[in-house]
């Protein structure tokens, strides 16, 4: 069975996948609305969006070092607001996971709020529905499938995201050290490799049950709507 | 109840509409005019949907105008589309009351009572995906109604109808503007539907109004005829004065001039048992060699289609007394 020192790379990596997951969703889903529409200014955001997908992921953590480190626009003033460090934290894993899983979930969910019929919207309208009111009430529900398995399919590639994570929050065992970087400590060390393969599983095994528990959920909530 | 007022233009590409017409607050206004005319346009401007220069007034109130564009929410208009547009992760019933929630609570039916005048209290609890066509389209209505609305608006909602359903769904459409006094502006290309429905006519073709007014005086109008297909060429009859076998309540029929045989001696011994006598007011001849005969007769002016030997041979001219045989199955 698992160890103790595995399971807390387990739990670990679970937290800083599910906070990524958690800040990330509300953001994901009110971009990848906007997305499904047409507005000046579009492929631009589509660009901005997709940029953690382009970039060499240790360039991401570096401007997110830049950005978010203590003397960074942002850390500075989230450290002098609300005495916030990021840098080599729990907090800070999670949000370079967050920014590089940000893509996916956006991608994932756009599909869903695309294939929706824009004219229900307006019915939704003529029956004296506001904007809000109409896209809580509409495009979420409709689209739930697709946020639901874009929020699993997510937090499965959370858990083993490595180079933006390493250059932000470094490898500390406890606090930022989840799956992949305790892989890859281990093999650092001379005869580490059985440790190595131990834990390559158990990522491994999460990875799949994360992509068929998506699927599966998916299926589930389709027949549920089609019903 | 509430009068809608419209002077509008709008721009789409190359396709420029202006038109200018007021749908009463008690009656059923047809707008009427071939696809590509721009009435669902108009319509979908009227509702908020798309934008138009000018005025658009509900009552006192304006929907549009110099500085005023309320958005499709805020207009107290209902609209019934072609599809029906149900919200398909709901039920029936909770596709009503969607509407209902959001209505004026002094204002808004209550959801089982629009259930049976609607005679869709099976279909309520089902998803919407489970309805029948027919099912479909009555509970779009009854959504709409459920929203209290002071004018309804409704884009050829019978297009995913056939026949018998098509018709059931007319008598419907009657049945809700005299047990609501809701007055509905209703696009259509098909003039049987116009004529049953229609209290008031509006007729457009690219863009321009051609006809509008009162119905039968509208639909007399030479330019509208011009609008419709030769085969449809007739004249509007009120259903009452006539032995029809459709259910009460449908404000005309059209006769076509086609279904319509003239006599110029009483027939007897004949199977058709509407024969209608009148004098000939006009003889046109047509392009393709065929007369459209105009008849004054107790029930209106019809008109009917005869070869240019029968006019001829019959010697039907001005003035003359003639009988009209109707054809059963245009009744």
């Amino acid at each position: 069975m698992l160890s103790a020192g595995e399971l807390e790379i387990l739990s670990t990596s679970f937290q800083v996948a599910l906070l990524a997951l958690l800040w990330s969703l509300p953001l994901a889903i009110g971009c990848a609305f906007i997305l499904s529409r047409q507005f000046p200014g579009k492929f631009t955001l589509d660009g901005l969006v997709h940029l953690p997908v382009i970039l060499p992921p240790v360039l991401t953590g570096f401007l997110l070092l830049l950005l978010f480190g203590r003397h960074g626009p942002i850390g500075a003033w989230l450290e002098r607001v609300a005495g916030i460090h990021l840098v080599f934290t729990r907090g800070g894993a999670a949000l370079a996971t967050a920014v590089m899983t940000f893509p996916l979930l956006v991608r994932t969910i756009r599909v869903a709020f695309e294939a929706m019929d824009p004219r229900l919207f307006e019915a939704a309208a003529l029956l004296r529905a506001r904007p809000l009111d109409r896209f809580v009430t509409i495009a979420l529900p409709l689209a739930g499938p697709g946020i639901l398995a874009g929020a699993v399919t997510a937090f499965a590639a959370g858990m083993g995201e490595f180079g933006a994570v390493i250059t932000f929050a470094a490898n500390i065992p406890g606090q930022t050290q989840t799956l992949p970087l305790a892989i890859y400590a281990v093999l650092q060390q001379p005869g580490g490799e059985a440790q190595a393969l131990r834990l390559a599983a158990i990522s491994f095994t999460l990875a799949m049950s994360g992509l068929v528990g998506a699927e599966l959920l998916q299926r589930w909530m389709r027949r549920r709507l089609a019903r | 109840m509430k009068a809608l007022d419209v002077d509008v233009k709008i721009a789409r590409g190359a396709f420029r509409l202006a038109v200018n017409f007021t749908a009463p607050a008690d009656g059923i206004t047809v707008l009427f005019g071939p696809s590509g005319s721009g009435k669902s346009s108009l319509l979908s401007a009227i509702a908020g949907l798309i934008k138009c220069e000018g005025t658009i007034r509900l009552g006192p109130q304006a929907l549009d105008g110099s500085n005023v564009h309320l958005p499709p929410h805020e207009r107290g208009l209902g609209m019934v589309f072609q599809d029906a547009r149900l919200f398909p992760h709901l039920t029936a019933r909770q596709n009503i009351a969607y509407a209902w929630r959001r209505a004026p609570a002094d204002r808004r039916p209550r959801i089982d009572d629009t259930a049976r005048f609607f005679d869709i209290v099976s279909a309520l609890d089902r998803p919407v995906g489970n309805l029948s066509g027919g099912e479909k389209s009555r509970v779009a209505l009854a959504r709409a109604l459920a929203a209290a609305p002071d004018f309804l608006l409704l884009d050829e909602p019978f297009a995913a109808l056939d026949g018998r359903r098509r018709r059931a769904f007319i008598d419907v459409l009657l049945r809700m503007h005299r047990g609501f006094h809701l007055p509905m502006l209703v696009v259509t290309h098909d003039i049987d539907d116009a004529a049953a429905l229609a209290s008031h006519l509006v007729a457009i073709r690219s863009g321009q109004v051609v006809a509008k007014g009162p119905f039968d005086r509208a639909a007399g109008d030479p330019a509208f005829a011009s609008l419709l297909d030769p085969r449809d060429s007739g004249a509007a009859v009120p259903s009452l004065l006539l032995h029809s076998h459709h259910e009460e309540g449908r404000r005309h029929l059209w006769l076509r001039a086609d279904h319509i045989v003239l006599a110029t001696e009483r027939p007897n011994a004949i199977s058709t048992r509407n024969i209608l006598e009148g004098s000939i007011q006009s003889v046109r001849r047509e392009p393709e060699g065929s007369c459209l005969v105009e008849l004054k007769s107790s029930v209106g002016v019809l008109l009917a289609r005869v070869t240019a030997e029968a006019v001829e041979e019959l010697a039907l001219t001005e003035g003359r007394r003639a009988w009209a045989l109707v054809k059963a199955h245009a009744l």
